[in-house]
């Protein structure tokens, strides 16, 4: 089989992370390859380097045998690697046919004038191809989700015929808000497009990559660690290349989760958030960590940021100590005792510009200040007993907090809302992005929250963890309860049994 | 270690930048080195400074402030205006009518949630309204009596120090400190840094928003009071050529278009860099309709380069 893409001992450092470590793969013609990992192995740096978004460290990137390094997403697209990303590239105010040709409008030219006609018959042809029965010239705002999608893979394919060399396609994450049936109709494409181009399948689904993979990869901590054919491969073997570990209890710190809880302290009542969450009812005792599970779209990060404040109630009651509080704002959340860890940590989690003291206070609101002038001395203090308790590794307390890593970043976003005194602490992917040892000491550090009898919600960022971490579990589905869990330790469910509940 | 060496290089070539200019000038001319011609340069550049520190918070927090060359205009009218009838009680006035400038844009920003740049040309064109209403449209002139009395605090000399700078200089040390050592300077430097975490981390951001524009309505209104001292006038045009300096001068001094990066002494120096790269034109003969060009050209020059362009991912 002739090798169309090929990577060679390919490396990319970011600062203080080493996010792919000289990794060797490569893509045969009329294959499909799978690659999988969990979240931080380096997927996505990966993908980002074949679009062209980040440059090689060290290394080499070979297509069709020639080294290459492609400028942009586009660049690459010209060069015939096309790619279909989670976060769709689909423009909503231009129409079907308008997308697929984007930037390459010239075939279609006539004294400098597109001829929509021919534009949009040219993109039947290319619809045809993903089964997709709508109209070019319909303004892909009208389609939903799963019919963009397909529009991004018609405008992939587009490059077969138009192209000399070969075409690879790659698909990151392409089922996660697909159904069932448009999750087979999307094998089905795979299996006819084999016959035309490459294809790399990202996916954390990893009876998916083993269906429709003839070959996979497994990343992991920026390396890969395993590579087999399909036919040889299992889930459990995949999903121990994937952890690097048997399930291991030590890791979530089982021995130290708590049995016995205090007061109530949370109780939501029939919390419906339009379009998003229905009749939501849960009770959460001090010391108590309570983990939701559910994909993309099922109202869990709706209900996580509504209790931050940052998304309106429609109807239903939240109470704190059981009085009725109202979220319209933040900073009402913060007043009555939530403390949200966002998920974007970098663009909601911490103020990069500010140090890591000021960072540390920032929610404290008058408590280091005096007539409005802040307390140096007493924030000092306050934040460098933080930094020791929490071993953040910083140079002092005045650091910009842009030069700490991930893990010590969300350290400091932790430590914010335990100088508050928050009573429920939600964590929306707390671990997201951020390397193993980092990992281990955010929940070292979970533990500990629950301990002084903060209530936990919790968003992990894999089901694994969850199910961990957890005392409790809420699976959502389609933005209603589908299932609880009991967690306690030496006794956790089983991740199938939350999956089915989840799908 | 390093990168806070070349944050610390960063700073200093702003004054660095002003020293070599100053000694460029002395170099043709001597004779700019005396003490006395120094004061005056100073003194000049204050009402410049003055239209500029307040906007500095409006910059840091990322945002933009266009109405101060209207505020300033309207205020040196209604002092103008008012002093022959009211007295002291015009200073209070107009000071105040420069704060509810600030004021109605704080609103228009907060409430009808329009961007900053539109919010505060809109504001800026019904100021100028205001100058022309209160003006009768034409220059009003301050008697010498009224300015004696009412003015001196401004554009007297005291011990061969003339008053310009001691109120620069004051403005410039309250406004330090607000910026370095009080909770709401800080906030200013949050919002501008990074606004979505400020909001999820519970803090009024409106409010402090809101009190930035107030200031920079206020110090607008200060400028235009001085400025009308200095020149015995005042007038619905009168400071309608300083906006495009007055921005020129906070970027040149090191604050950062994009926000979260910046202070008051910065734009002090950036103040007294365009001050003096206008008395350099006037050496080489440059004519002061052709100055404008060369403001154009370093505010460019300077937005290109202490812009932050992480944040700026679509330029619009």
């Amino acid at each position: 089989m002739k090798t169309v893409l090929e990577l060679r001992n390919v490396t990319k450092e970011f600062p203080g992370v080493r996010a792919l470590d000289s990794v060797n793969l490569h893509v045969g013609r009329n294959e499909v390859v799978g690659l999988i990992g969990e979240n931080g192995a380096g997927k996505s740096t990966l993908v980002k380097i074949l679009a062209g978004i980040h440059r090689i460290n060290e290394g080499e990137m070979l297509f069709e045998g020639k080294p290459t390094s492609f400028r942009s997403p586009r660049d690459a697209f010209n060069h015939g690697l096309a790619m279909v990303f989670q976060e769709q590239s689909i423009i909503q105010t231009l129409t079907v046919a308008e997308n697929i040709f984007l930037g390459r409008e010239q075939e279609f030219l006539r004294f400098g004038i597109i001829d929509k006609r021919s534009m949009n018959s040219a993109a039947k042809v290319e619809l045809a191809k993903v089964h997709l029965n709508c109209e070019p010239s319909e303004k892909c705002s009208k389609l939903d989700f799963a019919a963009r999608q397909m529009v991004e893979i018609a405008k992939a394919l587009s490059l077969d015929g138009r192209l000399d060399s070969d075409i690879v396609i790659l698909l990151d994450e392409p089922t996660s808000v697909l159904e069932r049936r448009e999750i087979n109709l999307l094998f089905e494409i795979i299996g006819e497009l084999k016959a035309k181009a490459s294809i790399i399948f990202i996916s954390h689904r990893l009876d998916e990559v083993l269906e429709v993979s003839d070959r996979i990869y497994v990343l992991r901590d920026g390396a890969v660690v395993h590579e087999t054919a399909s036919a040889d491969a299992s889930i459990t073997g995949l999903h121990e290349h994937m952890v690097g570990r048997q399930l291991d209890h030590e890791y979530y710190r089982e021995n130290k989760q708590r049995s016995s809880f205090g007061d109530p302290v949370l109780s939501v009542r029939d919390l419906t958030i339009d379009g998003e969450l229905r009749n939501l009812s849960v009770d959460l005792a001090a010391g108590e960590i309570l983990g939701l599970a559910g994909v993309v779209g099922s109202g869990r990060e709706a209900f996580a940021r509504c209790l931050g404040g940052l998304m309106l109630p429609s109807s239903g009651e939240i109470l704190i100590d059981g009085k009725p509080v109202k979220l319209n704002q933040p900073n009402q959340a913060v007043d009555s005792g939530f403390g949200f860890v966002p998920s974007e940590r970098k663009s909601e989690g911490i103020v990069s510009g500010l140090s890591v003291a000021e960072n540390m206070t920032l929610a404290a609101g008058n408590r280091f200040s005096r007539f409005g002038f802040i307390r140096f001395d007493r924030e000092r203090t306050e934040c460098q007993h933080w930094i020791e308790r929490l071993q953040i590794r910083t140079p002092s307390v005045k650091t910009p907090m842009q030069s700490l890593s991930g893990g010590n970043q969300q350290k400091v976003v932790l430590s914010k809302w335990q100088i508050v005194g928050s009573k429920v602490a939600v964590l929306d992917h707390p671990t997201r992005g951020i390397d193993v040892g980092a990992k281990e000491d955010v929940y070292e550090l979970i533990r500990e929250m629950a301990d002084q009898g903060i209530a936990i919600v919790l968003l992990g960022d894999t089901l694994e963890e969850v199910i961990g971490l957890s005392n409790r579990i809420l699976v959502l589905r389609d933005g209603e309860v589908s299932a609880q869990f009991d967690a306690p330790a030496g006794a956790k469910p089983d991740q199938l049994d939350l999956i089915s509940n989840m799908v | 270690m390093t990168e806070k060496h070349k944050q610390f290089i960063r700073n200093l070539v702003p004054i660095f930048t002003l020293l070599i200019l100053v000694f460029g000038i002395a170099a043709y001319e001597p004779g700019f080195l005396r003490p006395r011609n120094l004061m005056t340069v100073t003194a000049d550049t204050m009402t410049l400074f003055l239209m500029a520190s307040g906007a500095t918070l409006v910059i840091m927090l990322g945002s933009i402030d266009l109405s101060i060359q209207a505020i300033a205009s309207m205020t040196s009218c209604i002092v103008a205006a008012m002093l022959p009838m009211f007295g002291g009680t015009a200073l209070l006035f107009a000071l105040a009518a420069g704060a509810a400038a600030g004021i109605l844009s704080g609103l228009v920003v907060n409430y009808l949630r329009i961007p900053s740049f539109v919010a505060t040309l809109a504001i800026g064109g019904i100021m100028t309204s205001v100058a022309f209403w209160a003006s009768n449209e034409r220059s009003i002139y301050i008697s010498d009596e009224d300015k004696l009395v009412w003015l001196n605090w401004a554009t007297g000399t005291t011990a061969g120090i003339d008053h310009e700078v001691v109120v620069g200089l004051t403005v410039l040390a309250v406004l330090s400190v607000i910026l370095s050592l009080t909770r709401f300077g800080r906030l200013v430097r949050a919002v501008g840094s990074q606004e979505r975490a400020v909001v999820a981390s519970g803090i009024n951001v409106n409010g402090v928003k809101f009190f930035a524009f107030v200031i920079s309505g206020f110090m607008a209104g200060l400028a235009g009071l001085v400025m009308a001292a200095r020149l015995g006038s005042g007038s619905p045009t009168l400071a309608s050529e300083f906006l495009l300096p007055a921005i020129a001068c906070i970027i040149v001094g090191g604050t950062a278009i994009t926000g979260g990066v910046g202070s008051i002494w910065k734009t002090f120096v950036g103040a007294l860099i365009i001050a003096v790269v206008r008395i350099g034109m006037t050496f080489v003969g440059v004519t002061v309709f052709a100055q404008q060009i060369v403001f154009g050209l370093v505010l460019v020059l300077a937005v290109a380069m202490t812009i932050d362009r992480t944040k700026v991912s679509v330029v619009k």
